[in-house]
């Protein structure tokens, strides 16, 4: 890796003016887990890399009945074994618990996992320079494919690596996030884009803007979540395919469906032809058939990565009777 | 005649001895090549050919050369040479730390004129390809052609055919230390610290290409973290830090990262075999005609077994390399076997069922091709299938219920590993009573160290801890071979024991004067020395050696064919669970049943039986180099998209070491070869499809259902 | 595939496969021989907020000790660890964590930072700053092994023993945390670490043994 500057940030205020409006100027680290990789690999060589951590006050999770306010240095280890987590938000444990090794749980942050950068093997590739990385072809069209997107792809086909986007989606947070102009709030399912938007980038984060915390709803009574991710090396690996599943019932029917995959699409896909087969029926083995069914209605897989359109099928099936 | 006794008078041999190097290792104090820091000492990294094929037109080290730290910078392919894979080696540098020599490759101005290149064995193969080695005409070399019996006639007597292609993929060693060496200059005299699996071999190969006198090169391996059959000589690597070593007048640590090890640290061949093959009605095996290739990158081998194991009377096999623009193989864990048994394991399911013979019973008919590994493997069988439960396998294979599906399997293997003569040691006894145990075989990682140990212990009526190894040093000048094709404890122990009976003898002649008893009649029992006959004299092995006085017994000894056996049987029956929604693979447990001869440490040798399965497995299951065709690149060449199986894919391992010989083999190798086998078939009789092609990995198995 | 094929599916692209490639070897290393901004160990300890650090003398607790040692913005905790200098210029020599992917891949470099299992290879030096670190050296107590350390032992839950410091700084972290582990927490505590061996089996067996030793 490069040598860079190295910038302790003093509070949220300070880090836009500490970045550049550059996004190859200068990077923002956290726990580090998914920078240093770039960084080694020269996928990234910033000028100056602005420390995260140095900011009091953003490694709190508060849990109140307006629901979880979670800053964005709180480790995935900490999310994981919050009991409140585990008990009224679910998914998110589950989800968080699924990221990679308990080592980079330990140090892997919420932002960092929710800003970290695409695993495509052509884009981690320092000698090939592809569409993402603003060359003009995307290898994975013509060549292996296996792990790329089979919705919501073009021009570029990455699928979002993160486990605790969908979760945070399917339980509708919001995001915060602060700039050269001061603070904007939106839905988590916003601040991420679709490559035909820009295909450089995975969500909405000018180069000199942080995410810095993110505040998910207290969920009704008697709502039930699960995640469930599917790897093809049990020890870590990223989702093939993962399914964040978030029900509102109301006496044995699902009165509200939110289902979020991962590992399938450029950015967390809310499958609303799921939600849509799900809303309103009580859940049996058949509504549950139907909602993978009508999950992958819309799939275009590419040429390796059909089985990921029977594998999401089949997964959103198991998670919607997972919350019967 | 020498011979390792019956098993009731032995202390140690056979029994659960602790590694030696065990505290070391788990304390961090083990040192390995890549923690060797020298004074002064620089790191050397090599650029690397980012392309697949080209010519280099131009290098230009001078901007490298000029950072500041940077000692050397060398070209290592001349301008006008082509570079034949991605990977291949342009210059190196050292510099006073590892992050400026990164930063000096990066220096580098490389020209390369690209060429053509083919990176798909079935592209390789086809006319126009762009040609790849200079001394074949094409991509293929001259398959090579076995026949025996008559294969016409064997069909004809077939009441059941099977036509199958199976495929397996290049699989890299992944040692986790890479390759790698420090090299230090004093005047003419060269010191290599190597990660390497012969120092003797890596001597004489350094030696030469230096031209030194063998005598002015020292290589020392104390401690090795993995090599696989990847790692016997110097290699470009060694070569090149010697050299930087020379230039720059200091010791230099060069070794390869992570991407490197997998583009140039070896692998084994992929292979694809199409078989066509007949049984007859009684369920003999009549009829094999096999044509395959397999493709060791720019190497000219890629050679695998089949038929295997059983006994086939009519075969024709034709077998034969292709090269393409990839890094070379090099002998892997049982080189040929583990394809050729996954291959020929599946053939022989997919027989059994068409004749509707139970696979277990198809393989008993078809007995072993050698009588003696017949024997054994009859038995291996039967130990085997109780352990697994044989009868609990689906009679109809898929025809489980529900979304996860078990199924059960078996696999074989056979394997040399007898070790040779070749082998120098001494074992010495010193008046303070210390005892050493001296001699060029290096231990990496399979606890020869500590059997060498028990060894000596058992004959010297010590404890193994009294014991001193020196191991993995060519100062002694006592050579071995290289520590490959589970050869290492079938050469090395003959010579111990040899020695340490001799070094015994020499010390009872010298101390029975002074204890007025007749040196046969003395024995060397629990850290003492008494007479048989007469009980009551018994001295301490300190006072025996006390005796010494200004004397020191140092005695060789001479390798015995009759301490050792090679040809031994392994069976493996897997137990998996295959979820049917999601394609995956579990492994619920393995029985390993290994002929081992004769076990002298049973705990290191479960460890070895453990490991191998285990690779088995991640052949089985998760790994593949993978190339891209658009690019020429391995695109899997870390530890994220080349899986190798960790905490998470470890079933349950039964190993039943199998040991009715009073002989030493070695077992590094062997276990290693059924399992891929062995799960393949467990996962067709859990799910009813057949997956020819390995690894079986998600997609596949959700292709293969359909 | 050949590189006329390649040739037809970048057409009418402005890149060619010779410019992506001059891509690479050409990127600067400005910011790494750039003159640097030194500070002292007292300033850098509390490095001014928003001050832009490439170089810097710090110090590092490892093993109840005191380091100073002088690295760049870029160095890994893992390069002080085993090839580090302190400003006394005597070597670090820890070389107990082992870069086996120095990509977060396999926890062979796994240490301790206030107490939880890290992989050294993905934290910075800097980043360590003020946090107590143990590597797989500052386990034992003098010749007394640390009971994770003698299970390891005598299991044989190490053969090569080149993964076996982190398996052992992971074991132990895992330990503090959950002091009687069932196996198939043991084998999800330890899911970040790779053994080419295939030690696993008794590894596990040496967690258990472990956890009964120190009262779990
Ligand atoms: C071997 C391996 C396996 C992995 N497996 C998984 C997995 O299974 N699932 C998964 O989800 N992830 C996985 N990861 C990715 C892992 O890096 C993230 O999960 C981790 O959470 C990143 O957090 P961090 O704090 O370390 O991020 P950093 O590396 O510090 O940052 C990541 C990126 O986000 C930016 N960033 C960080 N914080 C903010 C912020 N507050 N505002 C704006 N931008 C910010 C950084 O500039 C950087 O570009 C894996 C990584 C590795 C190396
Ligand atoms: S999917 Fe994206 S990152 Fe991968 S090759 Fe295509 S453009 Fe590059
Ligand atoms: S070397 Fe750090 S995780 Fe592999
Ligand atoms: S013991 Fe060799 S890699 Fe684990």
């Amino acid at each position: 890796m490069e040598n860079f500057a190295y910038v302790n940030a003093a509070d949220v205020e300070q880090v836009p003016s500490l970045l550049s409006d550059d996004w190859t100027e200068t990077k923002m680290i956290a726990g580090g887990t998914d920078l240093l990789g770039e960084l080694k690999e020269y996928i990234e060589t910033p000028k100056k890399v602005v420390n995260l951590k140095s900011i009091p006050g953003l490694d709190k999770i508060n849990a109140d009945a307006s629901g979880l306010a979670i800053g964005a240095l709180v480790t995935l280890t900490d999310i994981a074994a919050h009991p409140t987590i585990q008990h009224h938000y679910t998914v998110l444990a589950e989800a968080a618990g699924s990221v990679a090794s308990p080592q980079i749980r330990n140090v892997g942050t919420l932002g960092g996992n929710l800003c970290q950068r695409p695993r495509c093997w052509y884009y981690r590739n320092p000698d090939i320079i592809c569409l993402k990385k603003g060359g003009d072809t995307c290898y994975a069209v013509e060549g292996l494919n296996k792990y790329h997107a089979i919705f919501g792809g073009g021009p570029v086909y990455i699928v979002h690596p993160s486990d605790t986007a969908p979760a945070l989606i399917a339980l509708g947070a919001t995001a915060k996030i602060v700039g050269p102009n001061g603070e904007r709030t939106m839905p988590l399912e916003d601040f991420f884009v679709l490559p035909d938007v820009n295909p450089q980038r995975e969500n909405v984060l000018e180069p000199n803007e942080v995410l810095t915390e993110v505040h998910v709803p207290q969920p009704k009574m008697g709502t039930k979540s699960t995640y469930l991710k599917v790897r093809e090396r049990g020890s870590f690996d990223f989702a093939l395919s993962s399914v964040a599943a978030h029900f509102e019932m109301s006496g044995g029917t699902c009165s509200k469906a939110n289902v979020v995959l991962g590992g399938v699409a450029p950015i967390p896909w809310r499958s609303v032809e799921a939600e849509a087969a799900l809303n309103g029926k009580r859940i049996t083995d058949a509504v549950a058939k139907q909602a993978g069914e009508a999950a992958v209605a819309n799939a275009e897989p590419m040429t390796d990565n059909g089985y990921k359109v029977t594998l999401t099928q089949n997964i959103v099936s198991r998670a919607a009777m997972r919350l019967a | 005649m020498a011979s390792w006794g019956r098993p009731e008078n032995s202390r140690l041999i056979g029994k659960r001895v602790q590694r030696l190097s065990g505290a070391d290792k788990a304390t961090g104090k083990a040192k390995y090549t890549f923690d060797i820091n020298r004074p002064g000492l620089l790191y050397g990294h090599i650029l690397r050919s980012s392309v697949a094929h080209a010519t280099i037109t131009h290098i230009d080290l001078s901007a490298a050369e000029a950072l500041p730290g940077v000692k050397a910078a060398i070209p290592l392919i001349e301008p006008g040479k082509r570079v034949r894979f991605e990977g291949q080696e342009i210059a190196a540098v050292a510099a006073t730390t590892d992050d400026i020599a990164r930063d000096a490759l990066r220096l580098i101005q490389v020209d390369y004129d690209e060429l053509d290149y083919v990176v798909d064995m079935e592209d390789a193969k086809e006319a126009g390809a762009p040609q790849i080695r200079d001394d074949w005409e094409g991509n293929q070399s001259e398959p090579r052609v076995d026949e025996r019996g008559d294969l016409e006639a064997g069909f004809a007597e077939a009441a059941v055919e099977v036509e199958a292609t199976y495929h397996a993929p290049v699989q890299t060693h992944v040692c986790l230390e890479t390759h790698g060496n420090v090299a230090e200059w004093d005047g003419d005299n060269l010191t290599v610290w190597a990660s390497t699996q012969a120092v003797f071999g890596t001597r004489q190969n350094l030696a030469r290409h230096f031209e030194l006198p063998e005598n002015q090169v020292r290589v020392i391996t104390e401690h090795m973290g993995g090599g696989f059959g990847s790692k016997f000589g110097p290699g470009v690597e060694g070569v090149t830090v010697a050299k930087l070593a020379r230039i720059t007048g200091a010791p230099v640590k060069l070794m390869l990262t992570r991407k490197d090890e997998h583009l140039v640290g070896g692998n084994r061949p992929s292979m694809t075999q199409t078989v066509r093959a007949g049984a007859a009605q009684d369920g003999r095996f009549v009829a094999y005609d096999m044509s395959g290739y397999g493709t060791g990158g720019i190497g000219s081998g890629a050679g695998f077994t089949g038929p295997y194991v059983y006994h086939v009377p009519n075969y024709r096999t034709e077998k034969s390399a292709v090269a393409i623009n990839a890094g070379s193989a090099r002998a892997m864990r049982a080189p040929g076997h583990p394809q050729g048994a996954f291959a020929m394991d599946s053939l022989m399911d997919e027989l059994a069922e068409k004749l509707n013979i139970d696979p277990l019973e198809f393989r008993r008919i078809n007995g072993d091709s050698d009588a003696r590994r017949d024997r054994i493997r009859q038995a291996e069988y039967t130990l085997g299938a109780q352990e697994i439960g044989w009868h609990r396998r689906n009679r109809v294979p898929g025809s489980g219920t529900g979304v996860k599906k078990r199924g059960i399997g078996v696999g074989c293997g056979l394997w040399g590993g007898g070790g040779g003569p070749g082998t120098e040691a001494r074992v010495t006894i010193h008046a303070s009573g210390a005892v050493e145990a001296t001699t060029g075989t290096q231990d990496i990682g399979t606890g020869i160290r500590t059997v060498i140990a028990m060894i000596v212990a058992e004959e010297l009526g010590l404890r193994p801890q009294d014991i001193t190894v020196k191991v993995g040093d060519t100062a002694p000048g006592l050579p071995s071979r290289g520590s490959g094709g589970s050869q290492t404890i079938g050469s090395v122990a003959p010579v111990i024991k040899t020695a340490a009976m001799a070094a015994k003898r020499k010390l009872f002649a010298h101390i029975a004067p002074m204890v007025e008893a007749d040196p046969g009649n003395l024995r060397a029992v629990g850290g003492r020395i008494r007479t048989e006959s007469d009980l009551r004299m018994s001295i301490s092995w300190k006072e025996a050696t006390g005796y010494l006085g200004m004397e020191t017994i140092s005695e060789g000894g001479e390798w015995d064919e009759n301490l050792r056996v090679g040809d031994t049987a392994g069976v493996q029956f897997a137990d998996v669970e295959v979820d049917t929604e999601t394609g995956l693979v579990k492994v619920i447990k393995i029985v390993a049943v290994q002929d081992c001869g004769l076990v002298v440490n049973r705990l290191t040798t479960e460890s070895q039986i453990n490991g191998a399965v285990i690779m088995g497995l991640g052949y089985a299951l998760l790994e593949e180099r993978i190339m891209d065709d658009q690019t020429g690149k391995m695109i899997n060449a870390n530890l994220e998209d080349y899986k190798v199986p960790g905490t998470m894919e470890i079933p349950e391992i039964v190993s039943i070491a199998y040991d009715t010989d009073r002989k030493i083999t070695g077992i590094g190798e062997p276990p290693t070869i059924p399992t891929a086998g062995a799960i393949a078939n467990a996962v067709y009789n859990a799910i009813g499809v057949r997956i020819r092609e390995l690894p079986i990995t998600p997609d596949k198995v959700l292709n293969a259902l359909g | 595939m050949s590189k006329e094929k390649e040739k037809d599916q970048t057409q009418g692209t402005s890149i060619s496969r010779r410019s992506f490639l001059k891509g690479v070897g050409t990127g600067a290393v400005a910011a790494s021989v750039a003159p640097s901004v030194l500070i002292d160990a007292e300033t850098a300890a509390e490095a001014q907020m928003g001050e832009e650090i490439t170089r810097a003398k710090i110090k590092l607790d490892i093993n109840d000790k005191a380091y100073e040692v002088e690295v760049e913005s870029r160095t890994t905790l893992l390069s002080v660890l085993r090839d580090g200098f302190d400003t006394s210029g005597n070597r670090v020599d820890l070389t107990g964590a082992k870069p086996i992917c120095e990509r977060g891949e396999c926890g062979g470099c796994t240490v301790q930072v206030d107490g939880k299992a890290v992989y050294s290879c993905m934290t910075l030096a800097l980043d360590a700053q003020g946090k107590q670190i143990t590597t797989v050296e500052g386990l034992a107590d003098g010749d007394q092994l640390h009971p994770v350390q003698e299970a390891f032992v005598q299991h044989d839950a190490l053969m090569c023993g080149f993964c076996t410091p982190g398996f052992v700084v992971a074991a132990k972290s895992f330990l503090d945390q959950n002091p009687s582990p069932s196996h198939e927490e043991i084998k999800e505590g330890l899911a970040g670490n790779i053994c080419r061996c295939g030690t696993y089996p008794f590894i596990f067996e040496a967690v258990k043994t472990a956890s009964r030793k120190m009262g779990g």
